[in-house]
Parts: C-alpha cells; structure tokens; sequence
C-alpha cells in the first residue's frame, strides 16, 4: 500500500542508497585513520629504538645511558614521557630502564628474543601494562655482526585508541542522523516533484462528460510534469469538442428527424384506425415514401457533416478537368429543371484544372443548381459559368429566383438554415445543403459567397485554386470506381 | 365539436384534419400564427390545437392574444420542442394541456376528449338525456337500451345537442359548432339534418326529446 506511493518509494530508495554509501565511507574512513593512526606510531617507536640503539654502539656519543630521557629530548623535542624502554643483554636479561617504568618492567616475548636473535626486529601489542595495551618494538643492537644487546621501546596506545573510539560515536551519532535529515528532505522533494500530478490526478477525477470545461492549472516551468499538464490539457480539449459535435449531432438530428416522425406516426395512426380504399392507402403509402427519403437524406447529410467536423473524410486529390464537369453537371441540371420550366444555360469556354475529389466538386455544384431550380418560379433561368482568374477559377450559379434578404444571406450557410422552413421542406430541403457546398468549397482551398436581391435573384460564386499546370491537362484524371454507389443529394 | 388547427406543416395539419374528421369533429385548419387567431376570433371553436413553432407569429404569441380577449376556449398545445420550460411557460399562459411531437393520434384524441369534458364539466365519456345516451369515445347511440345508427354528421349534430341540453340551440351556434367554414349559411341543411336526427332518436317514441323553439332554434331535454 505503502509501496504504492511513488513519494515513499523514491525516498526509501534514496535511504538506501545513501545509507551504504555513508556506512561505507565511515568504514573506510575509521580503518584507514586506525591504520596510519598505528603505522605512525611503530615509525615513532621505531625511530626512538634505533636512536637508542646507535647511542649504545656509538663511542662518540653525547649522552650516556643513564641519561635516556635528555637525550630523547634533544633530537624530538619533547619528554617522551608516554615512552617506556628497556635495554636487555642478548640473553634477555634487563639492563637499564626508562625512569617511567619504575618498578615494572617490559615483558618480552619467546618470539621476539628469537627475532632479535636472529637480527629482526619485532613490533607487538601488549596488554601488560595499565588499563590500555602497549605497542612495543624489541630491537637487537648488532656490531660486528653480534648482538651486544637488545633495546624494548612501547608506547601506550590511549591516544590512537580514544581518537578511534570518538570517531566511531561521531560517525554513529552523525551517520543515522544525516540519514533521517536526508530522508525528510528526499520526502519533501519528492512531494515537490509530485504534488502537480496529484492535482492532475485531481482534476481528471472531476471531469465527467459534463465538466469538460476544466483545466488543469499550467505551471511556468516546461519541465516533465508541465509537459504532461499541457498533454492532458489537450486531450481534454479534444474529448471536449467531440462531446460537443456529438451532442450538436444529436440535438440537430432529433430536432430536425421530428418532423417527418410526426407525420409518418401521425399518417400511418389514422390511416389504421378504419378500413379504407386501396387509393387511400396508396395515397398514405406514398406520403410516407417522401417522409422516409426526406428523413434518410438528413441523417446522410448530418452524418457527413459531423464525419467532416472530426476530420474524417478524406478528399481525394486527382487532376480534375472542371470544365469537363461543369458539361456533365449542366446536362443533368437541364433534364431536371424541364419539369419545372426552367431553362438553364452554360458558358464555360475557359479549361479549368483543379486537384480535388471529383464527386465533392460534383455535389457542390449540383447543391447549388438544386437551390437555383428550387428557389425561382416557373419560366426562369438559371445560369452556370465558369472563368479563369489567375491562378484561380471563378464559378457562378446565377438565377432569377425569389432572391435572398440582406439579413438572412449570412446565415444560408448554416447548418439547416431555412429562410421560408414549409417551401424548402416541401421540396425535400434539410438545410443543410449550403453547409455542404461551404465545406466542400474550403476543404478545396476555396471559398463560396453570395449576392443576391429579393425577387430579383441570386448568384452564388466558387472561388477554387487552379492545379499547379506543369503536368499535362487532365490526363491522369481518374474516374472512381465508387461513382455509381455514390448518390448525390437531391438528383 | 369545431375544432381549429394551427399548424404549418402541411402533411401535419392534413392528417389532424382527416382523422379528427372521422371522428365526427368539425376542423379548420390555419397554417400560421396570424391566420389562425384571425380564424379563433371571428369564430367561435370549441377547442383550438395550436402548434408553438409557427411562421409571421408563434404559438405562444397566439395562445397570449387569445386569452387576452377574453376567450375561455380550450387549448391544446402541439410542441416539437420538449423541453419542460416551454411547457411550463406554456401552461402558464394559459394553454390547457400539451403533447409533444411526435405523439400517439388516440392519445390526441383522448385528450381533446377530455378536454371538451372538463369543458363541459362532465366526468365520463357519456352524455345522456333520458333513455337517450351518447359515448363520445365510440360513438355509440342508444335510445331506450337500442342502439341507434348515425351518419357522421348526424352524429357530430346529436353531440353538439347532448353536450347543451336545456338550452335553445340557434341555427347560427349549430353551424358554428358543428361545420367547418366551408359550409354556405344560405341553405337550411341545419333543419334538414334536425329532422334526419328526429327520425332516428324520437320516431316510435312517445316522449320527444328534440323539440323546435319556434323563432328561435331547438332544444334538446327531458321533460315534455
Ligand atoms: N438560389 C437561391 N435563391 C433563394 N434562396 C436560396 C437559394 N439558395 C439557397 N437559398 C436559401 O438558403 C437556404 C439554405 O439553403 P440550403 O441549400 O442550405 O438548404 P435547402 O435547400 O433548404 O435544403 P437542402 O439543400 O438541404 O435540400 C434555403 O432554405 C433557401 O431559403
Ligand atoms: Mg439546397
């Protein structure tokens, strides 16, 4: 549980860690301290043995031998008065002593006589004398290759021994306390460090489908946790306007998928409630069959609009030869607009080529031709132009129809703006067909607007870029295998 | 029973119309706000279905001028939007009841029933006068324990009676309640069909219950 907390984990490791490596350095320290502690007192006792030594050989010497202490004081400086020393013959017997010694005397051992006699010196511990043990060094005195005597020198280890034991309680006192001081601050950098995610975490349990307006608070600092901050920040945003499209989504379809429910449920209830003549119900029948292609007309459209919200459709980009389209579109406007009396006229003689999808282009320009046979009366004209501009070409879908108010002409392309809602239902229209062509245009890099007059007509323009010319015209123009599938709204 | 309709959509209003009619209502039908309170003032309905989205001026815009004229006549409010605060604020301007589109037509029915009900006052869906009784949700007629057949006008004629007896019935309120305003008020039909209605419910009958006001118009009562 505990070890579920990253903060306690990183501190307990960080305790570890720096434990051994603070035991480990107390080791080395208190041993490598201890050993020059020793050396350095065999070098001092050593020193004293062999000054001892070459006074008792040397003739010319100074000081006699009753007189150790002075002489000792010459050369060091000080009173060794912590050294003891002996001088013994070669068969062990003890000659003079340090005055220090009073009444004791050095012990000397089997093995260091024997050393000695061999010409060796031997360094011991003993714990012969008083509460502490001595360090002691048996020298032989040679001449002429004869030991003429044998010179103890020891000196009480009480110094090197208490150094070594205050350094052991500093080093128990100080090591366990550097590591609680060092864990209360690793605890406190770790709670720095991840106090941020802790209010992320926060905040993403706060956030339901209904709060998708919260953020996180983004700190200064770029660092890790601010990059994740921002991260989350933006995913937040993302699942906020999805959210949104989808319940946009829902409120247009159920809104707009009442209508034609009410009176298919409406339609269909009465005509059950009694018997009726085959006319009638065929009437009924037929009524329903226009509600229902109304109905699915919406949910394509809706469908396609929300798919291009979330980025989901995919243009194709060939070589589209759009003088060749605005011909094919034409004809099919003409056959339609017949059965309204309608006439409609083409002049495109400028050759237009534009990368883009061939039957969003196609779409486009049947929605506004759709509109233009829509919206004018009997014995109107519609006409379909197209012109080079540069390096882009112009398209107008011009008509004498019933013309669109200054005030609602910035809305026609919203999604299911109607200016007279019963006209545009009654011919089948959603609404939505102008947020499409408004799509479709941008998606191309183009752009779509309008101009327009009441009672006297409209024109509407598509503004697309031109293809880049270096690769011959319209050749590799394909034609999609998904053509026939593909049924355009409206025809 | 005339009934008025505003609705702007066509097919909408073309189906309340028919199936209304079947069942023996009387039905304008108007296709914005300012042709439907034209309608409701210069006519007298006995119930007005009033759709709230509507063209030149909104249902709650009409449902406020009528009542601010006076009119107690029953409204039922069509609603495609169902968020309560329309409803609220609907009733609260004095609507009767509402339904939310797209609605179940019996349960239409049923409503309006029950509002021509608490109109009139009454509990159940019988009317009766004597021996004479009417359900208004089966058109079922009986006289004495026997059923009677009606046309469909005859029929809309003897519930117009039934829903004011005691009272003298002017030619001019029959035809406001029970045609619609494509009827010419230069025929006698309303006596014609008083006496078609005579025929069935008082023949072979010693008492009558349909009698002639003289000057005036009919009544339909009891006692002698
Ligand atoms: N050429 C036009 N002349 C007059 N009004 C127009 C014209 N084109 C569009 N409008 C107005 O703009 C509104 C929006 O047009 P749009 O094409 O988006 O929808 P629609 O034609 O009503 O339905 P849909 O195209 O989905 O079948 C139309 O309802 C109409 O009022
Ligand atoms: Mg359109």
């Amino acid at each position: 549980m505990i070890l579920k907390n990253i903060r306690f984990k990183l501190t307990l490791w960080y305790i570890i860690i720096l434990g051994l490596i603070l035991t480990s350095f107390s080791t080395f320290l208190y041993f490598t301290l201890s050993s020059s502690l020793y050396k350095g007192i065999d070098v001092k006792i050593k020193s004293i043995a062999e000054l001892i030594a070459s006074s008792s050989t040397n003739p010319f010497y100074r000081y006699s031998f009753g007189n150790i202490d002075r002489m000792l004081e010459d050369p060091f400086g000080w009173k060794p008065v912590t050294k003891f020393f002996q001088v013994l013959d070669e068969s062990g017997r003890i000659g003079r002593k340090s005055d220090n010694l009073q009444h004791f005397q050095l012990p000397i051992s089997a093995l260091a006589l024997k050393n000695a006699s061999q010409g060796k010196v031997t360094f011991e511990t003993t714990k012969a004398l008083g509460k502490y043990p001595l360090r002691m060094v048996t020298m032989p005195v040679i001449r002429r290759r004869h030991i003429i005597s044998i010179v103890q020198v020891a000196t009480s280890l009480e110094e090197v021994e208490e150094a070594l034991k205050t350094l052991l309680i500093i080093l128990c006192i100080t090591v366990p306390s550097a590591l609680v001081v060092a864990s209360l601050g690793g605890l406190f950098l770790a709670n720095k460090a991840l106090n941020p995610v802790d209010e992320i975490t926060k905040t993403a349990r706060m956030i339901t489908s209904k709060s998708l307006n919260q953020r996180i608070k983004l700190r200064k600092t770029k660092d890790e946790i601010g990059r994740l901050a921002e991260t989350f920040n933006d995913m937040i945003s993302r699942l906020g306007r999805s959210f949104k499209q989808i319940r946009q989504f829902t409120a247009d379809a159920s809104h707009e998928l009442r209508t034609p429910l009410t009176i298919l449920k409406g339609e269909i209830e009465v005509g059950l409630r009694r018997r009726r003549r085959p006319e009638e119900y065929r009437k009924i029948l037929n009524s329903n069959l226009e509600e229902v292609n109304h109905m699915s007309q919406i949910v394509d459209d809706l469908l396609f609009l929300s798919k291009a919200d979330m980025g989901e459709v995919h243009l194709q980009n060939h070589r589209i030869n759009l003088t060749k389209l605005v011909s094919e579109v034409y004809a099919q406007a003409k056959t339609i607009s017949m059965a309204k009396d309608i006439k409609v006229h083409i002049s495109n003689d400028a050759d237009a080529v534009v990368i883009g999808d061939r039957l969003r282009l196609r779409e486009l320009l049947l929605n506004l031709l759709d509109n233009g046979i829509k919206y004018t009366p009997e014995g109107g004209e519609i006409r379909i132009s197209l012109e080079r501009d540069g390096d882009q070409v112009k398209l107008w879908v011009k008509d004498n129809g019933i013309g669109i108010a200054p005030k609602d002409q910035p809305h026609i392309f919203d999604r299911f703006f109607r200016i007279d809602k019963a006209r545009s239902r009654e011919a089948g229209g959603s609404g939505l067909g102008l947020s499409i062509c408004k799509w479709i245009a941008e998606a191309h890099g183009g752009e779509i607007s309008v101009k327009s007059e009441v009672e006297k007509g409209s024109i509407f323009t598509v503004i697309l870029p031109l293809a880049p010319h270096n690769e011959g015209m319209a050749k590799n123009e394909t034609k999609h295998p998904g053509n026939a599938r593909y049924k355009i709204r409206g025809f | 029973m005339r009934i008025l309709v505003v609705e702007d959509e066509k097919k909408v209003a073309s189906f309340l119309k028919k199936g209304l009619e079947e069942e023996h209502y009387a039905v304008d039908i108007a296709f914005d706000g300012e042709e439907g309170l034209f309608l409701a003032q210069i006519n007298e309905y006995d119930l007005i279905i009033l759709d709230i989205m509507l063209p030149k001026l909104d249902g709650m815009e009409v449902l406020r001028r009528i009542r601010i004229h006076g009119s107690s006549v029953p409204i039922l409010m069509l609603t495609a939007k169902d968020s309560t605060e329309n409803i609220i604020s609907g009733l609260d301007s004095g609507s009767d009841d509402y339904l939310t589109k797209p609605f179940a037509f019996a349960e239409l029915l049923a409503r309006v029933r029950a509002l021509f009900r608490r109109k009139m006052k009454e509990k159940t869906d019988f009317l009766r006068v004597g021996d004479l009784s009417l359900s208004t949700s089966t058109h079922q007629v009986k006289r004495g324990g026997r059923e009677v057949e009606l046309t469909a006008k005859e029929y809309a004629l003897l519930e117009y009676f039934m829903r004011n007896p005691n009272r003298i019935l002017t030619r001019t309120l029959i035809t406001e309640h029970v045609w619609d305003y494509h009827f010419d008020p230069s025929t006698n039909v309303v006596d014609v069909y008083v006496n078609y209605l005579r025929k069935k419910i008082d023949r072979g009958f010693e008492k009558k219950l349909i009698h002639t006001i003289r000057g005036s118009g009919y009544m339909i009562k009891d006692e002698p």
